[in-house]
């Protein structure tokens, strides 16, 4: 029985998971459109979605790593919402959930409940669309800011010009940090908001009970650009490769080729063969920078400084193999929509293969000298765990989820630019089973050198010819993925062009959205101390702040604490007092 | 430990003496770009290309000009301006060295005359532009290409209106010597069908026409 169901075959992509979800949720589905070969569409009836969803992520080998917002009420009358799921088990695809909600009622039944991997997803639903998802237990907001007035939902079409700044409507913040402290009594210890080195300033609070957190909670976006409204207001579609490139400083090759991508496949351009290659070779060189950034990293806050400053050394020939592939040391600059703007020469492809020849003899000197270093194992090793379960449920990605033994990677789950490649499919993807910090950072020292050996097959096996193509039709509201595997996970761009030659819709995914969500839970039964390293093992790097605040859980009141009142808390409330004195916990009457 | 040790032996110094010397660039590099006020003809196709907006064509009907400028403050050394140049009048160079003391120093800006037109007297493109157009034209040579030249000087509305005048004289002409119809009662300048039979002509009363319809 079962081999016969095995044996069926399907006439496109994705079909299987049609036909199951068919069977398995009856009258749920109104309408299925493929995209492109690998994309579909499947339009839900919105009472039927949290079930839908549900099933095609458990039971059919799904993650999500997006959910895009559409206010498509200029096309059919409504607002839509996207919920996308990569399918990495059998028949693997890109399958997209839809349901249409109605602008007058505003609301849809929230996913979140069953799949909790949506949790981000809905709450931007909420803040930009003014989509209510019912059910949803987290009522905050997530992007926009405490003091943004209510009622204004700046990706509605009819909302707001870009340039528009409203006035604050709150002068505290008001954010409420929730924490699951299992009625112990905690210290909340507050790391942010400004950190020296990350690419995103984040607020995080620990709730820790003396040296152990117990929970933690955080909040970003404190510098959310308003990226995806300038491009669909301002830009071209042509120019917004180039928009892409700066949604990271480190990986923004990646957002640029995820943004062509989506609009190629959505337009059915064909890129020309060595175009895809080439963008392969650079995202390649990109992480091969990033990877060795976040190495350094890792020996810093290991307390080996020496290393890190070895690692950046090297680093900097990845950086001077991108200038001389590129330009440029960053922001390559290098895609637009239909293939490549600067081909690989025979002289730059002579100096790749040497430059890449001595990374992988520096690099490997120095994993050398790092794992010999006795403190980097002991320090890494069973510190930010994060349980399988927990990493199936939030669906994370890139070393973060490959850390756990998943060997999720969308160079190998869709293969995309030079990575269909057959010689590049034979490499490995990078794994590792001990769910720690030292598993993250052992899989990307294995990258570093997996990527070396990409590069050079990908410089011997790139076909001769044509980097770009113009030979295409524009059709406008036409929309699909791309997506691409930065070096931390995948960036999923979705783009919908309109009639404007501008985006109608483009949703940027980066790929620490997907991480941050775990966190919490990589974060709990961890010291105050690991704070620093198990962030940083995420690969976004922030260091610790002179501040410290003490809430009372009951009331969730926060008091500052200055150098001076620490002084005299230390002094009144020391144990060395007097007999009476209480070591802890402190109380807010003493303040 | 002593890994380590050799290791930073081998290396020796890895810091260079920049700003006391000068940093060698790669030749690859995409820096500062460069505008050759005297090639550009002010024909503005950078401005278009431009992603970040920094280059503007901005026109002073006041005093006739229209002013290419660059902001140096908000490029970022794509070099979409320089793949979009028809004249190659810039270029991105290995210079990236751009700090200044004052913002007005990062604007780099060239004055250009604007033309007229000839027929309504509006000013409507740069005059380096027309002339260049009009030379190019006849340098291409054929009945077309002087045709076009002799009409350089012309403003985008004009010759339109122009052209529509012409097609609508050769649709006349066309209906009455080639299709046997009758001349159309109205003037050839309101004609908006575009398959040799008038509307208005339609209109007006004969039989086969109405029946057409």
């Amino acid at each position: 029985m079962l081999e016969e169901k095995d044996q069926k075959v399907y006439a496109r992509r994705g079909e299987s998971h049609v036909e199951a979800l068919r069977a398995a949720v009856s009258g749920a589905i109104e309408k299925v459109e493929w995209q492109c070969e690998d994309q579909l569409t499947v339009t839900v009836a919105t009472d039927k979605l949290p079930e839908a969803v549900h099933f095609l992520y458990y039971k059919r080998d799904g993650w999500l790593p997006v959910i895009v917002g559409n206010d498509e009420r200029s096309l059919c009358g409504r607002y839509a919402a996207y919920y996308v799921l990569s399918m990495e088990g059998e028949d693997p695809c890109w399958l997209q959930v839809r349901i249409e909600i109605d602008p007058a009622a505003l609301t849809f039944p929230s996913v979140t409940p069953f799949v909790p991997a949506c949790v981000w997803g809905e709450r931007e639903l909420r803040d930009m669309f003014g989509l209510i998802p019912e059910g949803l237990p987290d009522r905050r907001r997530l992007v926009l800011p405490d003091d943004w007035p209510s009622g204004l939902y700046p990706l509605r079409k009819d909302a707001m010009d870009y340039r528009f700044r409203p006035a604050p409507v709150e002068d505290v913040e008001n954010y409420t940090f929730l924490a699951d402290t299992q009625g112990k009594d905690t210290t909340v210890v507050p790391l942010g908001p400004l950190h020296i080195t990350s690419d995103e300033p984040g607020h995080f609070r620990l709730f820790v009970e003396g040296e152990n957190i117990v929970d933690a909670d955080y909040r970003m976006f404190y510098v959310h650009r308003g990226m995806e409204k300038v491009a669909e207001s301002r830009l071209n579609y042509d120019a917004v490769s180039f928009l892409a490139d700066r949604v990271c400083g480190i990986c923004g090759c990646a957002h640029s080729v995820a943004y062509a991508e989506s609009v190629e496949k959505a337009q059915g351009i064909h890129v020309p063969a060595r175009a895809q290659y080439i963008r392969a070779i650079l995202l390649e060189t990109e992480r091969l920078h990033s990877h060795l950034l976040n190495i350094g990293l890792a020996s810093h806050y290991t307390g080996f400084d020496s290393g890190f400053q070895q690692f950046f050394r090297v680093r900097e020939k990845a950086m001077d193999l991108a200038e001389k592939l590129s330009g440029h040391r960053k922001t390559y600059g290098i895609n637009v929509v239909g293939g490549v703007r600067r081909d690989i020469l025979s002289e730059q492809r002579l100096a790749t293969i040497s430059v890449i020849e001595e990374l992988r003899r520096d690099v490997k000197e120095l994993v050398d000298v790092l794992l010999s270093t006795p403190n980097f194992i002991t320090r890494t090793s069973g510190i930010g765990l994060l349980d399988r379960q927990i990493a199936r449920d939030f669906s994370p990605v890139g070393p973060t989820v490959r850390g756990s033994g998943f060997a999720r990677d969308a160079r190998y789950d869709h293969p995309f630019a030079g990575y269909a490649d057959p010689d590049v499919q034979k490499i490995p993807v990078a794994t590792a089973d001990t769910c720690d910090a030292f598993g993250r950072t052992a899989v990307r020292i294995q990258e570093v050198y997996n990527s070396i050996d990409m590069i050079q097959t990908m410089l011997e096996n790139c076909p001769a010819g044509p980097i770009l193509t113009t030979d295409w039709e524009y059709t406008p509201h036409r929309y699909a993925i791309g997506a691409t595997e930065a070096p931390r996970g995948d960036d999923v761009h979705w783009t919908m062009l309109g009639d404007n030659q501008k985006c109608y819709r483009w949703r940027a995914k980066a790929a620490t959205y997907s991480n941050w969500p775990v966190l919490r839970y990589m974060f709990r039964g961890n010291t105050v101390g690991d704070a620093a390293l198990i962030v940083g093992s995420l690969d976004p790097c922030y260091s610790c702040t002179d501040r410290v605040t003490v809430t009372n859980v009951a009331t969730k009141r926060d008091y500052e604490l200055t150098d001076g009142r620490i002084e005299s808390l230390w002094f009144d409330k020391s144990p060395l007092e007097g007999p009476g004195a209480p070591a802890a916990p402190f109380d807010e009457e003493a303040l | 430990m002593l890994k380590l040790w050799k290791v930073n032996a081998k290396t020796g110094d890895a810091t260079v003496k920049y700003p006391f010397a000068p940093l060698e660039t790669n030749k690859d590099m995409r820096g500062k770009p460069e505008h050759n006020a005297e090639m550009c003809i002010a024909c503005g196709a950078c401005a278009v290309a431009c992603p970040p907006d920094a280059i503007h064509m901005d026109s002073d009907l006041a005093v006739d000009s229209i002013t290419w400028s660059l902001n140096y403050g908000r490029c970022i050394f794509c070099g979409r301006c320089e793949e979009a140049c028809p004249m190659g009048a810039i270029k991105l160079t290995e210079e990236f060295e751009l700090a200044v003391m004052s913002k007005d120093d990062l604007m780099s800006k060239s004055v250009y005359t604007l033309a007229h037109c000839s027929v309504c007297g509006e000013p409507f493109a740069a005059a380096k532009e027309v002339d260049y157009a009009a030379r190019l034209l006849e340098a291409a040579g054929g009945i077309e290409a002087k045709e076009a030249a002799r009409v350089a000087g012309v403003c985008t509305d004009c010759k339109r209106e122009l052209d529509a005048e012409r097609a609508a004289a050769q649709v006349r002409t066309a209906n009455t010597t080639h299709l046997g119809l009758a001349a159309p009662k109205a003037e050839g300048r309101v004609y908006l069908g575009g398959h040799g039979l008038n509307p208005l002509a339609a209109g007006e009363g004969s039989d086969d026409a109405k029946e057409a319809r």
